[in-house]
């Protein structure tokens, strides 16, 4: 018998909407019968089953109370620590531990039927948890989970009620906490739920919501900031009828018009937005203000949708069959929900910024996809599919389960394109995915294994149009894109033995393998007397060598004849770069042998680059002396005098530098720890030589030229530097931003690298001490609390007087007394320890925030100076510098051609992919100076959006020292719209 | 969607049995750990093969090579420590059984690195699984 759980999972599969031919109707049936039958319950769930036979044969033998108790104790911790499946088996384990130390006793029927009521209870109550845990995170199942749900409520009547209030809290809670998807999903539910008159409810909500939305854009007594949380109730609404839009018209026709007509009042009044900070791609010109944005665009589909009497081939409609059972049922409503209030409009333009910008963030608008594929790809009957692929990808943060789930996720189209699409714009969501990118490497793979047949060609795809455009992505995206790809391309097709049961010791497979000693090339074997496991291991091999994850090179191929700052170059470039480093060069240099001509683009094959390599180059004496000593286990302390003594008074300290980074950096140049280690014991040394920040910049300047084959031994030297605190960001800054770096920034990521690195460090260092404020703050409070209550306990005591012989005493020990009296004094020492150390964190942080506006207001600086030297003028009529070419947008054009990659063969459209396979369009014309302007606009653009949290409450400051008039508009708007800040002030 | 296949957080089987302490401390040092120990790795990656893939979870605090204890070599393990937890918590999520030198890597996490702990502890200095591969077939060599 199949568990509860798995039936709850697998309802409405291959139903027909999802394009299989089996009937739910039976399903749902099944389910609510087991149900109704309580004592059924016990054979729900195979697990849940044994735990329970054994409780009641135990609760028969021994009708101790601790068997409830654990129960009870088991099944509520499992569900506040929501950690929903484990439980049971450990429920099992823990419970028949407990059992072994009850004593067993005499029978006692009566309690035993009491005990078996509460058992029930808990279980329904699981039940309902399940049920509820299913809708929110299978929402396209909702209608299913429904019908359950009307169904169950006709036999046991409070359980649509104990679902209203489930319901109703959640989306009470989500408001509150301002979880977008988990309001959503709520309303979703509670719109497709199949009680009667749960209706009237789904209205009231709806005109709460509206209502609130309403307020928030009111000129008067809203506050316009809010407007991206007004648009996303909104939005909540119009996606969630689909859901319910029949019945509501069907029962409730005027009160449906209302909420429709206040809508469209809503989009009247409401402004458009549009948020190029937030888009992936890049254009010169601002978007046509004529444009529909996503809200409008949401409302269309809906119009066209209730035009079509709310009908969606992709939703089913399960209830249809049991219409006339469920309005028999009894009916709840739904007590009366509330939207957070939303603070009062701020006074200063800034402040109101300020605060536009943080519920942009909450709120996110849900229609920012990439258009990767021509539109024919990924057309979609409505938004919904598209909300719930997101849903799904937004949610998967588990392996192989979720991805083979996405896999056969019930939909009637072909979808990968789709799928695709969801994920790449994941990866791409600005200011940040949902999760690390590293995530999406996993998620690609996986799905590439679930689909072996058509993903893997439709990332090649995705990853063409990419390239296409590469020109017009945003830096930030590029970067992201880079460190997919070259990660993607080192993962192969792999059987996924490398499951835990794989190396459970004794059990399992146990693979006898063994190596070649040629690096790279891998030869498993296995004994001869594990013929099966060998097989498996040769399928695995067989799949290893897939070829579609190599990639065809040649096509790329051409980039080599493109300038050098040509993007197309820079992106394939980088992508060689950081394969190397996650694999070696000889290996890289061989996967591109299709493509000969792009080994010029490959890294120097790395290696350090020693200064003093013969006798005959001054400092090479030096150089050796210092060694020995270092390997003598000289000490910092030795050493130093040495320094000063033998080489700042002859040479200078700029010699001095050159000889003691360049030793030091060659005996840690075997690896990382090697690195770290001659830093951590010999960095007072390089202190010593360094204090002042220009010598810093030298020293910077040293590492990069010991370093110059390994961009990634260059970053990470320098990274550990600020580490140690050895050299502080500000000079790393002042470095990156050195001519010949400068010199880089269109050609290279070697620069932007180092200095992403440093303003992410600066950054973790303010929020770990965010974080221990944080902490110390609570323990405070605890240590406050425990004082006043010791006390109050002293004092107590203290006060309690007797009489005796006519007088009052004390009537309490005075040995208590003393020890009470030490207590109290103990926690107060206790209190005030703790908050002086959290007056010392808050100190360091505010120090810290002070670090952190001087490196801004110096970045912003560094910026503008480099830019200004090399942005073209302002045009006399005012009119912008256009740096990207007038071009009959090759993007539009790319979007209406299929790209180049195996397409759809349903729609007949083989020969034009054809056609495409040669379509040459690699035309590349924009001069270097422009490019460079671009690049640098560009990352200046990135760096604004990505540290926007940071730099806000430093704008003031940074508009009064950097941003005059005669800034030029292009940085302006390059930061501004980093900023998410409107481009009024231009 | 994750909590209904499956539990992330679940912890491992694998039970490292140089552990000073009970079953239950055990966990609490996993759970609280932000150390994770790497495995089937090949015998030639190199630290800083490791630092690119893994600094992709975060800021990286420490490498440390496992290595057989007789010759001083790689042995096909190592740990990265990490400066917060949850750094470590995405490295096992999404890092293990992604492919570092063609070889499909484990991450898990561990309870913390300590001096001794680099060694290989097989027989031969190596890693005691690499006690079940079998000798060099100087046919293929």
């Amino acid at each position: 018998m199949s568990s509860w759980r798995a039936l709850l999972l697998r309802v409405g599969d291959k139903c027909p909407e999802y394009g299989g031919s089996v009937d739910y109707k039976d399903h749902i049936v099944g389910i609510s019968e087991r149900w109704y039958s309580g004592s059924a319950l016990l054979r729900l769930d195979t697990v849940l089953g044994q735990i329970l036979c054994r409780v009641f044969h135990l609760v028969a033998i021994n009708s101790s109370f601790p068997v409830i108790a654990a129960t009870h104790y088991l099944c509520y911790k499992n569900f506040v620590c929501d950690r929903w499946p484990i439980p049971l088996e450990s429920c099992y384990s823990v419970l028949s531990e407990e059992m072994k130390h009850v004593t067993v006793r005499s029978q006692n029927l009566i309690t035993l039927k009491m005990k078996y009521r509460v058992l029930l209870t808990w279980i329904s109550w699981i039940l309902l948890q399940l049920l509820l845990q299913c809708a929110e995170q299978l929402p396209h199942k909702i209608p299913f989970y429904s019908v359950l749900v009307g169904l169950i409520n006709l036999e046991n009547e409070d359980f649509g009620k104990d679902v209203v209030d489930a319901i109703h809290s959640k989306l009470q809670d989500a408001l509150l906490s301002e979880n977008c998807d988990k309001i959503r999903i709520s309303l979703r539910f509670l719109t497709a739920l199949d009680l009667p008159g749960s209706i009237s409810s789904v209205i009231e909500v709806f005109e709460t919501l509206l209502s609130s939305a309403l307020l928030t854009i009111d000129e008067e007594a809203g506050n316009l900031s809010w407007q991206p949380c007004a648009d996303f109730y909104v939005t909540c609404i119009l996606s969630s009828l689909p859901w319910g839009g029949t019945e509501l018209i069907e029962q409730v026709p005027e009160e449906f018009d209302r909420v429709i007509v206040q809508i469209q009042s809503y989009l009247l009044v409401r402004k458009r937005s549009y948020d190029n900070s937030f888009t992936a791609f890049e254009t010169d010109g601002d978007k046509s203000v004529t444009e529909k944005d996503f809200l409008e665009d949401l409302w269309d589909r809906i119009q066209a949708l209730s035009s079509n009497g709310w009908k969606v081939d992709s939703v089913p409609r399960p209830h249809l069959s049991f219409e006339e059972q469920l309005v028999t049922g009894k009916s709840y409503s739904l007590p009366h929900i509330s939207c957070p209030k939303q603070s009062a409009t701020s006074q200063s333009t800034i402040s109101r910024e300020k605060d536009n910008y943080e519920v942009k963030l909450k709120y996110p608008q849900r229609l920012r996809r990439l258009h990767i594929f021509p539109s024919s790809k990924t057309e979609l009957k409505d938004s919904q599919n598209q909300n719930d692929v997101s849903v799904k990808a937004t949610n998967i943060d588990s392996r192989k389960e979720c991805a083979s789930y996405m896999a056969s996720l019930p939909v009637s189209f072909r979808y990968e394109y789709l799928m695709a699409e969801t994920i790449f714009s994941q990866l791409m969501f600005l200011p940040q995915p949902p999760f690390r990118p590293i995530y999406y490497t996993l998620v690609i793979i996986d799905l590439c294994k679930a689909l072996p047949g058509a993903f893997p060609a439709v990332v090649a795809g995705a990853v063409r149009a990419l390239f296409d455009r590469i020109a017009d992505l945003d830096m930030e995206c590029r970067t992201r894109l880079i460190l997919w790809f070259s990660h993607h391309l080192g993962n192969r097709l792999t059987e996924e033995w490398w499951h835990e049961d794989f190396w459970r010791e004794g059990g399992g497979a146990k693979l006898l393998v063994k190596e070649r000693m040629v690096k790279g090339l891998t030869i498993w074997e296995m004994e001869d007397q594990q013929p099966v496991e060998f097989r498996k291991v040769m399928d695995v091999m067989d799949v290893g060598s897939n070829f579609q994850y190599f990639w065809p090179w040649e096509e790329w191929a051409h980039v080599k004849d493109l300038p050098r700052w040509a993007p197309q170059r820079v992106f394939v470039q980088e992508v060689l770069e950081r394969e190397v480093r996650l694999s070696y060069w000889d290996k890289i240099k061989q996967s591109i042998e299709n493509a000969p001509a792009l080994e010029e683009l490959l890294p120097p094959k790395s290696g350090p680059n020693f200064k003093y390599n013969s006798e005959d180059d001054q400092g090479y004496a030096l150089s050796r002396e210092l060694r020995i000593m270092i390997r003598g286990r000289k000490t910092a302390r030795e050493i130093s005098p040495w320094v000063e003594e033998n080489i700042i008074k002859v040479h200078g300290p700029k010699f001095a530098l050159e000889v003691v980074i360049q030793t030091l950096l060659d005996i840690g140049s075997k690896s990382f720890t090697h690195l770290i280690t001659v830093l951590e014991r010999y960095g007072q040394v390089i202190t010593k030589l360094c204090a002042a920040q220009d010598m810093q910049v030298l020293l910077i300047d040293e590492v990069s030229s010991y370093w110059k084959n390994s961009t990634q031994m260059t970053a990470i030297a320098i990274d550990r530097m600020m580490g140690y605190r050895l050299i502080c960001n500000l000079a790393i800054i002042s470095w990156v931003f050195s001519l010949p770096n400068i010199e880089q920034f269109h050609v290279s990521d070697r620069p932007w690298e180092v200095l992403r690195n440093t303003i992410n460090k600066t950054y973790n260092r303010i929020a770990d001490l965010r974080k221990e404020i944080q902490t110390l703050e609570k323990g405070v409070s605890i240590a406050e609390e425990t004082a006043s209550k010791a006390l109050k306990e002293f004092e107590a005591a203290d006060a309690r007087l007797e009489v005796v012989d006519g007088q009052p005493v004390q009537a309490e020990k005075p040995g208590r007394l003393k020890r009470l009296k030490g207590y109290a004094e103990k926690a107060k020492e206790e209190e005030v320890s703790v908050r002086e150390s959290l007056e010392a964190k808050e100190a360091l942080f505010a120090r810290a925030l002070e670090e952190n506006k001087i490196l801004f207001v110096s970045l912003y600086k560094s910026f503008t100076n480099v830019l200004m030297e090399r942005l073209p003028p302002v045009s006399d009529n005012g009119d912008l510098p256009k740096l990207r070419p007038e071009k009959i947008d090759a993007m539009s054009v790319d979007l209406e051609e299929p790209p180049s990659m195996e397409v759809d063969h349903d729609n007949g459209q083989k020969d034009e992919s054809e056609n495409n396979g040669e379509r040459v369009t690699h035309s590349y014309d924009i001069k270097e100076q422009d490019q460079w302007c671009l690049c640098t606009l560009g990352y200046l653009k990135a760096i604004s959006r990505q540290y926007a949290t940071e730099i806000w409450p430093h704008i003031e400051t940074l508009e009064a020292e950097i941003f005059s008039e005669d800034t030029h508009p292009l940085i302006k708007k390059a930061v501004l719209s980093g900023l998410c800040r409107k481009m009024v002030e231009l | 969607m994750a909590s209904l296949f499956k539990d992330l957080a679940k912890l491992s089987a694998y039970r490292d049995r140089r552990f000073h302490g009970n079953q239950e401390e055990y966990e609490r040092a996993l759970q609280a750990s932000t150390t994770v120990y790497v495995g089937n790795m090949s015998f030639y990656s190199t630290e800083e093969q490791v630092y690119e893939l893994f600094s992709r979870a975060g800021e990286i605090k420490k490498i440390i090579m496992g290595l057989d204890k007789n010759t001083k070599t790689p042995c096909g393990f190592s740990f990265v420590l990490y400066y917060s937890r949850e750094d470590a918590e995405d490295a096992v999520k999404y890092i293990s059984g992604t492919m570092l030198d063609d070889r499909p890597i484990r991450v898990d996490f561990d309870w913390g690195f300590e001096e001794g702990r680099q060694w290989g502890r097989g027989r031969s200095g190596g890693q005691v699984r690499d006690e079940y591969r079998t000798d060099y077939d100087p046919d293929i060599l």
